[in-house]
């Protein structure tokens, strides 16, 4: 009855037919969907939780699945961009119909998209949205498997003022919700210990020519910058200012994570020398050496956000496969009362869904395009 | 105010109107000699964005070590074959519909530069790409701490902008494809009449205004060294709006409107805010059309191309 | 058959010759060598290919051309892209007393049997449903070019959003209030610019809507910036559609004992949203047809008789400029409310292209197309789901390749007929 109605909506037929065959083969596997941005600027980190995520569930399948299910991952492009995070949410959770959720990448994405897994009942952890509000909105459901901003902005401003003893700071952000969150948070940092910025101001994602910012930079005689975004605005700032001339020192967060910054600043020697934070290298930690290992395998070396993505994935699979369910409220229940055994360490969260350890260090890029940890 | 701030930020805009200009270019000759929008023009000048880094990795993978060399070749290249794009899109999507409604070219127009964003998108990927810096020279005046520079390839973009709106002005004013131009541009039929191929001349405007896109693709490419498939939707709005605030249809009003544009909106970023300094831009662009609604050097009838 | 000339295959095959180099140029670098960092990917299959497929399609073409098949279709194109208006006979009129019920039950009955999916998509399609038939107003009948129309439906979204922030309004106060904003706004913009002609308008507008859109995405404090704002979800009487009420009311599924279900959203909204579309419909169709529509057309075929019959040429146009800003700002309601959250990229230039696209792919002025090609431009991307990746290509495409072959849009206009109703 259902179909035969639809096929008087003649537009529909086809594609609604697709849709429901999908829906009615997935009851015999696990579903999770990867979000994040595929396309875009920032697509290298959709690259990373991508990766990532397909070696987990290739992992784990290969152990037996979860419950003797296997893992069927459903890939979910937001672009860095709230409207589609949106869009993408919806069709995860009625068209895909997954059970649960890895992303989003773009705090202004996970936030808006959270709202609809949470009303879905869908667990969702996000490797890399690090902006305080992501967990502080009181859903239920929502974790994830790196930092805050608020810890983030306090390890940076210490830096900025204890190390480099900086008098005057310039602060920069993109206007996002990751980028300024965290350089609100760098800000009110730095300011709890009597440094007031000199220079306060948002610039637009997407733009190339950020000349008159460096020139007010300048102007301000800042000796830090710090930059609240992702690495192609990054990219191209700092170039623009050592162009310039200004060489007080670049400081930014996990957005510049990638060896795209590189390519944005159009080489190594303008990324020399800038600082980063990040969590303490997930490579290093022993747990996942030999993931590590299959990684560089296959060709792939795995930066960034690539070991947060495994993680999140395995965590919802123990999860999972303790409590045989796939509802979001109790496998949310049953994380925040274990620990989980991943590749990044034994991982474990409070009540809101924040890990109870987290481990920011200061990094920074050398002059071959590559970034250490800051000893 | 510091006077090297000030002199900096002049340079600054000096350079973005430039680029601006040049881009304004395609616009104004395009709409001087059909009286259409090409909206598909931004878009040219991002397809020869990539052109140019595909020609210099290529140049890079033959081993060709000379910078100068390859930036001639690469702005030969890119110019050639941005020209075809041009010659193409015209024939495609705009010659057909010569005679339709006054909408029709517009709606195609818009048609192309969304095929060409989402061509390039399937084919080269959505990620931003890059170019490495090749020249870093610079000239500056005044002490080391206290300085106004200009690295050297804003001053190939100044130069270059100033020297293309010279010569197509020359070439417009004193050759006889100008004068044929001009002539379609005021009555096609009268013109054909004359012996005028009108359609040669309108896709030879088509070639040029893409050969423009074409160099201010790789001097800003150089410039910048970053790019994706959305900038030319934003520079090419900016180049838009310069190109009416000079007078659409006029050549040194395009060169003007984009000079005072960069300008407005270095001296507005870098004084008052810089979140604000596009809505100034266009508030600036409005309140131009409203009391003066050719814009700044358009006169209606004379010297339209 | 014989008495034509059978077709020479010499010059289509140089045609075709021709049109395989030009390809080759033209294709060859961009996706031929894929950029990979500072180096280079050869994928050297894929530009000969699309040359390939570029070539026998101008052969092919060139071959039809020929033949009397061809030239009949060639023939018949021509004779659709002249002429102008026409007036409708009368008659139609009696066939709309079958459709027009007939639309209405099948609309009502759909969100009953649609899968939640397609019920999204079937809102956003009323939604530009609304907004084509908003833009017609002032395009296809008043003749004013709008290109920033996207500003008035970005202030009714924005209006829900931040009204519901600050306010505490709702939506069914949002739905009576801001079209009445976004016709301010309309009167606003329009009283300055309205005594401009064509393009320039057009330029005016676009540049208001990249201001609105700007603003919006400047303002951090007040609208959140890029971030946008979340929007609360709609009630009635007092009944909340969400799982759990927010507003201090209950949610809907609790009071009637239902399963939660966010379907229900979904489908109150489409129906609110087919009721106002269906009057906006009605409430066209009777306009054009009094004297205020007329005038609107008399003006946009010829404004200097217009003014010199008495015509009072900037109240008339005003009047467009305001009621099309209203069914924007009406549709922007609707948006916000299907999508839960407002942020300035739903409102950029492609938008206001987009929705021109309906207009003018419908058919300037015509109801019936508006309506057709909202739905058509709308639910076809979503059927191209499968081919995500080159559906917005294909978009681009048929909109190039409509206005080659019919210029006028889907659906000719026709003058209402003006005989007493039967």
């Amino acid at each position: 009855m259902r179909k035969a109605i639809q096929r008087v909506f003649a537009v529909s037929v086809l594609a609604g037919a697709v849709a429901y065959g999908v829906a009615a083969q997935a009851a015999d596997a696990i579903k999770i969907g990867i979000a994040g941005p595929m396309t875009g600027a920032n697509a290298a980190y959709g690259e990373q939780f991508w990766r990532g995520a397909q070696q987990a569930a290739a992992d784990i399948n290969a152990a037996g699945g979860i419950n003797g299910k296997q893992i069927e991952l459903v890939k979910g492009d937001d672009a860095c961009e709230p409207k589609q995070a949106v869009a993408v949410a919806n069709r995860l959770v009625d068209q895909d119909k997954v059970d649960a959720i890895v992303g989003h990448f773009c705090s202004s994405s996970t936030i808006p998209a959270s709202e609809i897994y949470a009303e879905a009942g869908k667990l969702q952890i996000t490797p890399a949205s690090t902006n305080p509000k992501v967990t502080e909105r009181k859903i239920p459901t929502i974790f994830r498997t790196c930092g805050r901003d608020d810890q983030q902005g306090v390890v940076a401003a210490d830096f900025i003022l204890d190390k480099l003893k900086a008098k005057k700071v310039a602060v920069i952000h993109d206007k996002d919700t990751y980028g300024q969150g965290l350089a609100d948070a760098m800000k009110a940092a730095a300011s709890s210990k009597g440094v007031k910025e000199v220079l306060y101001e948002g610039l637009t994602r997407g733009e190339k020519d950020f000349n008159a910012l460096a020139t007010k930079i300048k102007a301000s005689g800042a000796d830090a910058v710090y930059f609240g975004g992702l690495y192609a605005e990054a990219g191209i700032l700092v170039r623009q200012l050592r162009e310039q001339g200004v060489n007080a020192p670049f400081i930014s967060g996990d957005g510049i994570v990638s060896a795209d910054m590189v390519t944005a600043a159009g080489g190594p020697q303008f990324v020399k020398g800038v600082y980063m934070t990040f969590g303490a290298d997930p490579r290093a930690i022993p747990a996942g050496k030999e993931v590590v290992e299959k990684f560089r395998k296959a060709g792939y070396e795995p930066e960034g956000y690539t070991m947060y993505s495994y993680a999140s994935v395995q965590a919802i699979a123990d999860a999972m496969k303790a409590t045989k369910s796939t509802d979001g409220v109790t496998l949310a229940k049953w994380l925040k009362a274990h620990t989980v055994q991943t590749v990044m360490g034994p991982k474990a969260w409070d009540a809101k869904g924040d890990l109870k350890v987290s481990d920011y260090v200061m990094y920074q890029w050398d002059d071959k395009g590559g970034y250490a940890e800051l000893k | 105010m510091d006077w090297h701030i000030l002199g900096q930020q002049l340079v600054n805009g000096l350079t973005l109107g430039s680029i601006y200009g040049l881009i304004a270019i395609g616009y104004t000759m395009v709409y001087g000699i059909i009286g259409m929008i090409n909206f598909a023009h931004g878009d040219v000048y991002m397809i020869s964005a990539y052109l140019t880094a595909i020609s210099l990795a290529v140049l890079s993978a033959f081993g060709v070590e000379s910078v100068p060399f390859a930036i001639v070749v690469t702005l030969g290249l890119t110019m050639f074959i941005t020209g075809v794009y041009g010659w193409s899109i015209e024939r495609v999507a705009y010659r057909p519909l010569r005679g339709s409604t006054r909408l029709a070219p517009l709606i195609s127009a818009i048609g192309i530069s969304l095929l060409l964003q989402n061509y390039v998108q399937v084919a080269q990927g959505a990620r931003n790409q890059g170019i490495p810096s090749l020249i870093d020279g610079v000239f500056r005046v005044g002490n080391d701490k206290d300085f106004v520079q200009m690295t050297h390839v804003q001053l190939l973009i100044v130069i270059a902008s100033f020297g293309a709106m010279a010569g197509l002005t020359w070439l417009i004013q004193r050759t006889s494809l100008g004068r044929q131009c001009r002539a379609t541009q005021q009555d096609r039929h009268m013109a054909e009449i004359l012996g005028i191929n009108t359609d040669r001349i309108i896709s030879t405007v088509f070639v040029i205004g893409a050969a423009m896109a074409a160099i201010a693709g790789t001097l800003v490419t150089l410039n910048y060294g970053s790019f994706d498939f959305f900038v030319g939707f934003v520079t090419g709005i900016k180049a838009f709006t310069a190109a009416v605030l000079g007078g659409i249809g006029s050549l040194p009003g395009a060169m003007l409107g984009g000079i005072l544009l960069g300008l407005f909106e270095s001296l507005f970023s870098g004084f008052v805010n810089t979140d604000y300094k596009d809505v100034f831009s266009f508030s600036v662009l409005v309140l131009v059309l409203i009391f003066r609604p050719s814009g700044l050097l358009g006169r209606p009838e004379v010297e339209k191309v | 058959m014989s008495t034509h000339a059978s077709p020479t295959f010499i010059r289509p095959l140089r045609e075709a010759g021709v049109t395989f180099v030009l390809a080759l140029i033209v294709f060859g670098p961009i996706s031929g060598l894929v950029l990979d960092g500072y180096s280079i990917e050869p994928h050297l299959g894929r530009p000969l290919l699309i040359a390939s497929i570029v070539a026998a399609g101008r052969l092919l073409f060139g071959v039809l051309e020929q033949t009397p098949f061809g030239q009949k279709l060639l023939a018949r194109n021509a004779r659709k892209a002249s002429g102008g208006v026409t007036v409708a006979r009368g008659d139609e009129y009696k066939l709309l007393y079958f459709v027009v019920p007939l639309v209405i039950a099948i609309g009502v009955t759909l969100p009953f049997v649609a899968n939640k999916y397609w019920l999204g998509n079937l809102i956003l399609a009323l939604i530009y449903v609304l907004l084509g038939l908003g833009l017609n107003i002032v395009v296809g009948l008043a003749g004013l070019l709008d290109l920033g129309f996207v500003a008035f439906y970005a202030v009714g979204a924005y209006f829900l959003a931040l009204g519901a922030q600050y306010l505490d309004i709702g939506f069914w106060t949002a739905l009576v209030c801001a079209p009445m904003l976004a016709a301010c706004f309309g009167a606003v913009l329009g009283f300055p610019v309205l005594r401009m002609h064509g393009d320039y308008l057009a330029i005016v507008t676009l540049g208001f809507g990249e201001i609105i859109r700007l603003v919006l995405n400047n303002w951090l404090d007040f609208t959140g910036g890029p971030n946008g704002a979340s929007v609360p979800a709609p009630t009635i009487f007092g009944l909340e559609f969400s799982r759990i009420a927010k507003q201090g009311g209950t949610p809907f599924h609790e009071f009637f004992g239902l399963e939660y279900s966010s379907d229900y959203k979904l489908m109150f909204t489409y129906l609110v949203l087919l009721v106002v579309v269906l009057l906006m419909v009605r409430f066209l169709t009777k306009l054009r047809q009094m004297p205020m529509g007329r005038a609107w057309e008399a003006l946009r075929e010829d404004e200097i008789a217009c003014r010199s019959l008495g015509i009072n040429h900037v109240i008339v146009k005003l009047s467009a400029f305001m009621m099309g800003a209203m069914t924007g700002g009406l549709a922007g309601v609707f948006f916000a409310t299907y999508q839960g959250f407002v942020n300035p990229t739903s409102f950029n230039f492609f938008e206001s292209a987009l929705i021109l696209a309906i207009v003018v792919l419908g058919g300037l002025g015509s109801t019936l197309g508006v309506i057709i090609a909202a739905l058509v431009l709308t639910l076809l991307p979503e059927v191209l789901r499968e081919f995500a990746d080159y559906r917005v290509l294909a978009f681009g495409a048929l909109m190039v390749l409509m206005m080659i072959w019919r210029p006028r849009g889907l659906i000719r206009p026709k003058r209402p007929h003006f005989a007493p109703e039967v």
